[in-house]
């Protein structure tokens, strides 16, 4: 069940993505309106991760391609901002909050630049907005999981973009902060920013989405929650390994090269 | 003492520009290797410096002799080879790291070794000074030398100044880098370029055997004072500095003494100082803090009896009866005592201890934490009372104000404890 959008802010065309020889996605095919806040949902294991970053182009797909408000990526990264997952960084790096939040600022200011007032005055902004004020000058590695995952959020805020993806921000993050930066986003979209979120709990993307990915190796679903939110979808999801896809999987694993690969 | 104040006071011109060279070697090595060393590439640095050897060899070979800039071309390309050579096998093999460092390290270094025996037995009267690339013989050190060696510390220094936030997102975040549209390959090119040239600029003055001290030594030994990048980069390349000096006048003072290996004493030592009397990490200053934590732990669990004493009706102890309280801590006991009569906590009186008023108070509030927490335990984590008693002896001294309300607005201001005693509180007026 895959609804496909007019003038798409983000349009993925038969993106099929392998790490060496093993495919982890196969032909995600689908375009998201602008405005919403969408909400990526699947198992461990199903290729949420992997499909922001081939969208994000940090990793290079075996086929297909992907256009962001109809450009390539890479034309118009000063519009993207990307909150990767909180593991993938050493947090005992001598840095302060505001040093990381900071960062949020590299793209627009380009090479060799130096952030200034503005800058650091921007990310004070931002760090309020979620929740974190109290911690500007705070070593990063004396922060909880949650909190370094609301720094990296606010270092997100402070690229000041169009099309913000997220990697698992909910990750470690307590109900009432997870509630709040969520009406944070809420009202970025409602202000016309687009949102993507990977996540994890059903239950609450029932509550905040707007419209739902659902990826199981494949595609499953995309589209309005009220349309996609459904048993059967859901089922389609969550039930189990698609058996037959994986031993496909074996299969080419087991040979020297990606027949994938043209 | 006269050579002291002969190499310090800079008298020789030659003292002064050696003294400049090594500074400026230093700093740019200290400002690479901290950026290398929390990429967590230390031993990057190790096998780039071995490898240079064969390329030192091969300079002098083309050129016939001590040619200063054959030289570093030479150690350039080598180190670039060993660097290329690594990513290559781990690109393209199932090699873990740490084998193709070591096997990078003594190939190159074994085929420099090779190379060098080869070179003095043919009796170029010339080869003898190339022995000082090994160890370092930074007096050594021509002026042509010191313009080549300061000229490539100064773009060092230069680059990374300019392109700090660069290679900050380097190490941190390199995705991050890439995903926010920074040539973060090229940046880490560029790196690495860096940290070959900060192995050929200390050849000379250091040897290369012992360069990867200079690279990783300084940084690691800052670490252990603070916990930002600027202020890290500085203290660096302040102690590397200090090294290096010293290292230069030590193998001024006693002839025919290597530089290198006298660098590398005085980094140790600053690093030993580091390790042992740093605030918050060093190993003496946490000795101390726990030492002073355990203190205040005895000095409550002391209070604590007096109270309790207090409630079976008892108006103090006999200083004996404390004494068999806590059997074999004679010594820990007197000296709590001796803080608490300083306090004002207690009064004793010809070994009669009692609690004045503030102690009571006081002594009040940590028997009221410890039985507030017993309780917690027993009614929210579902723990039998006779279990929580040792948790309760050791948290007692931590609960905050903020906590202890907190468990008093969760446990609804309760009476009594799992063990039916009462939760005592203040009267109020």
């Amino acid at each position: 069940m895959i609804t496909q959008v007019e003038n798409p802010i983000l349009e993925i065309h038969d993106l099929t993505v392998s790490y060496d020889q093993n495919p982890v996605l196969w032909n995600v095919d689908l375009s998201l309106p602008a405005g919403n806040l969408v909400g990526i949902l699947g198992p461990n294991g199903a290729g949420k991760s992997t499909l922001i970053k081939a969208i994000m182009g940090l990793i290079t797909p075996t086929s297909g391609y992907v256009k962001v408000f109809d450009k390539p990526m890479n034309d118009v990264r000063a519009r993207i901002s990307y909150v990767p997952q909180r593991e993938s960084v050493d947090w005992n790096f001598p840095a302060s909050v505001l040093d990381v939040v900071m960062m949020g600022t590299y793209g627009k200011l380009g090479l060799f630049r130096r952030p200034g007032k503005k800058e650091k005055d921007l990310a004070i902004k931002c760090l309020e907005q979620v929740g974190m004020s109290g911690f500007v000058g705070r070593q990063i590695s004396e922060l909880s999981g949650g909190q370094q995952q609301r720094v990296f959020i606010a270092r997100a805020l402070a690229q000041e973009a169009d099309l913000y993806l997220m990697d698992e921000p909910f990750a470690g993050v307590d109900m009432a902060t997870e509630t709040a930066i969520f009406q944070l986003l809420q009202e970025m979209t409602a202000a016309g920013k687009t949102v993507i979120v990977v996540h994890h709990d059903i239950h609450s993307a029932m509550n905040f989405f707007d419209w739902l990915i659902m990826l199981n190796l494949h595609l499953v679903a995309s589209g309005p929650k009220e349309i996609v939110m459904n048993e059967e979808m859901l089922r389609k999801t969550y039930g189990g390994k698609l058996n037959l896809l994986t031993r496909v999987t074996d299969l080419i694993r087991q040979k020297d090269f990606n027949p994938l690969k043209g | 003492m006269e050579d002291f104040l002969y190499f310090f006071t800079f008298q020789d011109p030659s003292i002064a520009w050696v003294v400049l060279g090594i500074t400026l070697l230093g700093v740019g090595s200290a400002y690479v290797g901290t950026f290398s060393f929390l990429d967590k590439k230390a031993l990057l640095g190790d096998a780039i410096s071995h490898a240079v050897l064969p390329g030192i060899c091969l300079g002098f070979i083309m050129a016939g002799e001590k040619n200063p800039v054959y030289i570093v071309s030479g150690a350039f390309l080598s180190g670039a080879a060993a660097t290329f050579m690594s990513s290559w096998l781990r690109r393209n093999t199932k090699l873990s790291d740490d084998t193709i460092i070591a096997t990078i390290l003594s190939v190159f270094f074994g085929f420099g070794i090779v190379l060098l025996t080869a070179l003095q037995k043919s009796g170029n009267p010339e080869v003898a000074g190339l022995n000082s690339f090994i160890f370092g013989n930074a007096i050594g050190i021509s002026e042509n030398d010191l313009m080549l060696y300061g000229g490539l510390s100064l773009v060092i220094i230069l680059v990374l100044t300019l392109l700090l936030k660069e290679f900050r997102l380097m190490v941190f975040d390199p995705e991050y880098g890439k995903a926010i549209g920074f040539p973060m390959k090229f940046i880490s090119f560029l790196f690495n370029v860096l940290m070959i040239l900060a192995v050929v600029i200390g050849i000379q003055a250091i040897g290369v055997v012992l360069m990867a001290a200079l690279l990783i030594t300084p940084g690691a030994a800052a670490r252990f004072w603070t916990d930002r990048l600027n202020p890290l980069l500085i203290l660096a390349a302040l102690f590397s500095v200090l090294s290096g000096i010293l290292g230069t006048y030590v193998s001024f003072v006693l002839p025919k003494m290597p530089t290198g290996p006298w660098v590398v004493v005085f980094l140790s030592v600053f690093a030993m100082i580091s390790f042992l009397i740093s605030p918050k990490s060093g190993i003496i200053f946490r000795y101390f803090a726990r030492k002073k934590y355990l203190r205040k732990t005895h000095r409550d669990h002391l209070m604590k009896a007096l109270y309790k004493a207090n409630e079976e009706g008892k108006t103090g102890l006999n200083i004996e009866e404390i004494y068999q309280l806590y059997p074999y801590q004679k010594v820990e006991t007197n000296q709590s005592i001796h803080d608490l009569v300083m306090a004002n906590f207690i009064t004793n009186n010809q070994s009669f201890i009692k609690l004045t008023e503030t102690g009571i108070s006081d002594a009040m509030r940590i028997v009221r934490l410890h039985r507030l927490w017993e309780l917690y335990l027993n009614e929210s984590m579902n723990i039998a009372p006779d279990h929580v008693h040792d948790s309760a002896e050791q948290l007692e001294h931590l609960i905050t104000p903020e906590l202890e309300a907190l468990l008093e607005k969760r446990l609804n201001y309760p009476m009594l404890d799992p063990h039916q005693e009462p939760i005592p509180r203040p009267n109020k007026q």
